[in-house]
């Protein structure tokens, strides 16, 4: 689905190097490695945000950053880290914002869109939150949430920037499994940053490592130990 | 607001029945009462509604676009573009430029001109905030430009623009309504349009692209509109403050929604029941004192903010 050439990605001067690698329907892609070292440019250079350096991005064959805003918006789904939550703007509303790609000039709802909220909202089970304001909404239903958006703009691809930051332990393993669950029974591919190794080799999804030493990003052996990636990524034995 | 319409119609000093009003509308009768209807009592009402609605929705476009609800055309610097010009052609000394015509047409290209140079920037500042802190700077300096000019300029000059800038409702006749409702009509219904794009813009500009929003467009139609608006009503009425402001919020607060498609009416129905509800208190003051609109608006929008800001805090 989302396919890399010999590139190199960054703003201005070159950032990170990936191999030709392959990123598959059906699979979370957990992305593993130090603060600052391009998780978010990864994610925006997939997005075709940011154009890569050398080489190219491809999705489902096409050049990413030449996608057209409408087709972009009808494969990708992109949620930055750290929504907060707008005030009297309702979780069904925000949800019904991941439709826009799909409802007329006038934004109105038909019922094949309001099908597919229901469905987002149940799959990631928070329907009895529909009424309830954003900002009102605990840290983890907030995350929820913003799955579910993007369940609702129905993307083949999700991507999604450390979806997991200030939630807690058990929210954390309940997100992973659902968008595991997702991944497989929804056919998509999951790609998303994380600091939660730990909950990554649970739940078993495959970790794109950063290599904090060549700069690099590979997908882990499926048999990789904890020690290992922390080893390539962080620099620490 | 309908009955507020009517008591609107009603609420000048001489009385009025509802045959007089249907007589003036389509026989255009010529008794004093039928004149007295046809040429203030109508056109006040309308432009309350027009001046109303149009403020409250422009603030309401600005405060999605700017994620900023202490935005408005007044913070954006469009009304102070409106003034300026405005004060250039009433100081002028050119009598053309001094009319009735020359100050509408100052305050309309005045608006338009500051829409333009907010457009501008807005091509080059990709951040919302630094865009409004440079809406307020532009602002600030057409004040200072203001000064100078009224510190230079005649007696009976700085008097006519002064009484501009307070605002009145009564300087439009009959024949201006054909120029007010043909531009105020059709941008109602091209709003609808922008129903979809401010519902996404709610996430910012970043997120609103990936919905797949054309997000330049959607800035040039958003500061378009509101310049129009803006332009329109200060040009006729005068600087109408606070109504951009805090009829929006007041919107989001009574219908208690984020979605535009609620919030685009309620902000013309209650702006627009905002001024007709000022301007009939002004007229049953008129016997005691006679008040500019701009000392209603703010006396009852400035407490209005506060309290929003309170119940923000909580």
């Amino acid at each position: 689905m989302i396919e890399f050439k010999d590139t190199t990605i960054g703003y201005t001067s070159p950032l990170l190097e990936i191999d030709n690698m392959c990123l598959e329907i059906g699979n979370v892609y957990v992305l593993i490695g130090k603060n600052g070292i391009g998780k978010s440019t990864f994610l925006r250079s997939i997005n075709g945000e940011i154009n890569p350096i050398q080489g190219e991005i491809q999705i489902g064959g096409q050049i990413s950053n030449k996608l057209s805003n409408s087709i972009r918006a009808k494969t990708l789904s992109f949620t930055a880290a750290g929504f907060k939550g707008i005030p009297f703007l309702s979780t069904f509303d925000y949800v019904a914002l991941g439709r826009t790609p799909h409802t007329g000039l006038l934004g109105r709802l038909n019922e094949v869109d309001k099908e597919q909220i229901q469905r987002s909202l149940e799959i990631t089970g928070i329907s009895h939150l529909t009424q309830r304001y954003t900002d009102q909404l605990s840290d983890g239903e907030r995350q929820l949430a913003t799955i579910a958006k993007s369940l609702a703009q129905q993307t083949p691809i999700i991507l999604l920037d450390e979806p997991s930051a200030f939630l807690d332990y058990l929210n954390k393993r309940t997100l992973m499994q659902t968008l595991k669950r997702i991944a497989t029974e929804e056919n998509k591919c999951i790609v998303l940053s994380s600091h939660d190794l730990d909950i990554c080799l649970e739940v078993g999804t495959p970790i794109l490592l950063i290599d904090q030493r060549l700069k690099r990003i590979h997908i882990a052996e499926e048999n990789a130990s904890k020690a290992s990636v922390i080893q390539q990524a962080f620099g620490i034995e | 607001m309908l009955g507020l319409s009517i008591w609107h119609l009603n609420a000048g000093q001489l009385g009025i029945g509802v045959g007089e009003f249907w007589t003036a509308i389509l026989d255009g009768g010529n008794s004093t009462k039928e004149i007295i209807a046809r040429e203030f009592r109508i056109p006040r009402m309308i432009t309350a509604l027009i001046a109303g609605g149009g403020l409250a929705v422009a603030g309401m476009i600005m405060q999605t676009l700017f994620n900023n609800p202490l935005a408005g055309p007044y913070v954006l610097g469009i009304s102070s573009g409106s003034s300026l010009f405005v004060a250039l052609c009433t100081m002028s000394g050119i009598p053309l430029l001094q009319s009735n015509l020359g100050v509408v047409g100052g305050a309309f290209i005045g608006a338009l001109v500051f829409g333009g140079i907010i457009l501008f920037f807005s091509f080059f500042i990709r951040s919302s905030v630094s865009l409004l802190l440079v809406g307020l700077m532009l602002g600030s300096f057409t004040g200072s430009l203001i000064n100078i000019l009224e510190a230079t300029s005649a007696a009976s000059e700085l008097k006519s623009f002064a009484m501009w800038t307070m605002g009145s409702l009564q300087n439009v006749q009959f024949s201006d309504l054909t120029i007010l409702l043909s531009i105020y009509l059709p941008s109602l219904f091209l709003l609808v349009l922008l129903v979809k794009p401010l519902n996404a813009l709610l996430l910012g500009e970043q997120e609103a692209q990936q919905l797949g929003l054309n997000i330049k467009i959607v800035r040039i139609s958003c500061i378009a509109v509101t310049a129009l608006f803006t332009g329109l009503i200060t040009a006729f009425c005068g600087p109408i403050a606070f109504v951009g402001l805090a009829v929006p919020n007041v919107s989001r607060l009574i219908f208690r929604t984020q979605n535009h498609r609620i919030l685009l009416p309620a902000n013309l129905l209650i702006g627009a029941s905002f001024i007709l509800f000022g301007d009939i208190l002004i007229q049953l003051l008129e016997r005691t004192v006679i008040l500019p609109i701009n000392v209603f608006t703010s006396l009852l929008g400035a407490p209005i903010v506060i309290f929003i800001i309170l119940k923000r805090m909580k």
